[in-house]
């Protein structure tokens, strides 16, 4: 039997690197200090193998055929990809990949939605993973990853409910089918809210932003479900706030826990609100 | 609100994904942006959006938020040195058309 190390789950927005001195001091604070806590917690943890579960961005299919959940079965991992390097402003990275893990994983939800795919290709990385590696130091851990793009935003989007359904067949399948003695990570990576290409592109939805980080370090995974449905982040940003459904994926896998607020900065000029959480597995 | 017209039979889709995926494609793009157009079998309304810089009606007509913000990028440039960029100035410009000037001015910009 493996074992989940650890939980986490943070934002990855562009600006966070592209332009993170453009943030008021205590803001930028508050995201060294969530990250810096992120890194100590994969050390800690003794992971072996990060799943790192993010919103795909649209960067890696056309629209009209599009996957839901794609697993990274890649040796190495590497990025950025090029389209994003002038805005993204972090140095070039490569990570150990698992794909034996990646594969039995892959294999346990594959059926969890429509177009759950893997490809033992290099993907290409935005943000969803080129922050969270460079702000969490994720090269220097020597930690293992396995990422795991979804689809946040191209309809029909696998919802809040898919979601947590993939997490839970997800945190069966690493406690069960995995060797014994693996420590296997989660990270979900995204959010809060934003709106990029809308209308709302310059807004925050603090309100709604504080809402979830509180709802969060409640725990209780069925009123989440219940109350933050993909239309409610839709309402809070269109096309950015759904990103919060990759931290179901990770609720899914831990099941109904309390967590610890890592930090939460609303900056107009990162165009997202910033929240960071890990989750109390005692 | 923002997906309710997205199409993903718009090739325009399409279109900003290569125009991301091939960079020699990207570079034809800035030199000769209509002879790249003409090469795609694009709608004239499509066309013609691009031309315009008409970021509204292409999301009317069925571009993708997400791939409406890049190539905003694609045509003003990928320098987001702060939250007013070039690019995301034009988008918004666009989309809020006669609403633009009052919305920036209530949002101190």
């Amino acid at each position: 039997m493996a074992e989940i190390s650890v939980a986490i789950a943070a934002s990855h927005a562009p600006g966070l690197t592209g332009w993170f001195d453009k943030a008021p001091e205590a803001d930028r604070k508050t995201v060294l200090a969530a990250y810096a806590e992120i890194h100590e917690a994969i050390v800690r943890s003794r992971t072996d193998v990060l799943l790192v579960i993010a919103n795909d961005h649209i960067a890696n299919g056309f629209v009209s055929d599009y996957n839901d959940f794609t697993f990274g079965l890649a040796d190495r991992h590497t990025g950025p990809d090029e389209w994003f390097k002038p805005w993204l402003r972090v140095p070039d990275y490569e990570l150990p990949g698992s794909p034996d893990v990646g594969e039995v994983l892959y294999e346990s939800v594959k059926d969890c939605a429509p177009r759950v795919r893997a490809t033992r290709e290099n993907l290409r990385y935005d943000d969803n993973l080129s922050v969270p590696t460079t702000m969490a130091g994720l090269v220097s851990t020597g930690v293992a990853v396995v990422p795991v793009l979804q689809n946040c935003t191209v309809p029909p989007v696998p919802d809040e409910k898919v979601c947590y359904r993939l997490g839970e067949t997800l945190g069966e399948a690493i406690r069960t089918r995995l060797p014994a003695g693996l420590r296997v990570g989660l990270f979900g990576s995204g959010g809060l809210s934003h709106e990029p290409g809308g209308p709302r592109y310059l807004e925050i939805d603090e309100k709604f932003d504080r809402w979830w980080m509180d709802l969060l370090v409640e725990g209780d995974h069925e009123k989440i479900r219940t109350d933050v449905t993909f239309e409610r982040m839709e309402e809070a940003g269109s096309g950015g706030t759904s990103e919060l459904l990759s931290w179901l994926v990770v609720m899914g896998a831990i099941g109904p826990r309390p967590c610890k607020a890592l930090g939460y900065a609303a900056v107009d000029q990162w165009r997202c609100g910033f929240g960071a959480v890990r989750w109390d597995l005692s | 609100m923002a997906l309710e017209h997205f199409d993903p039979r718009l090739r325009a889709n399409d279109l900003v994904q290569e125009l991301k995926w091939d960079r020699e494609l990207r570079a034809r793009f800035e030199t000769s942006e209509k002879e790249v157009l003409d090469a795609y079998p694009l709608t004239p309304a499509e066309r013609t959006a691009i031309l315009d810089r008409d970021f509204r009606a292409l999301f009317e007509l069925g571009l993708h938020p997400y791939l409406l913000g890049q190539l905003a990028r694609l045509i003003y440039g990928t320098g987001e040195k702060a939250g007013t960029s070039g690019a995301a100035t034009a988008l918004i410009r666009s989309l809020l058309g006669d609403q633009y000037e009052a919305y920036m001015a209530e949002r101190g910009e």
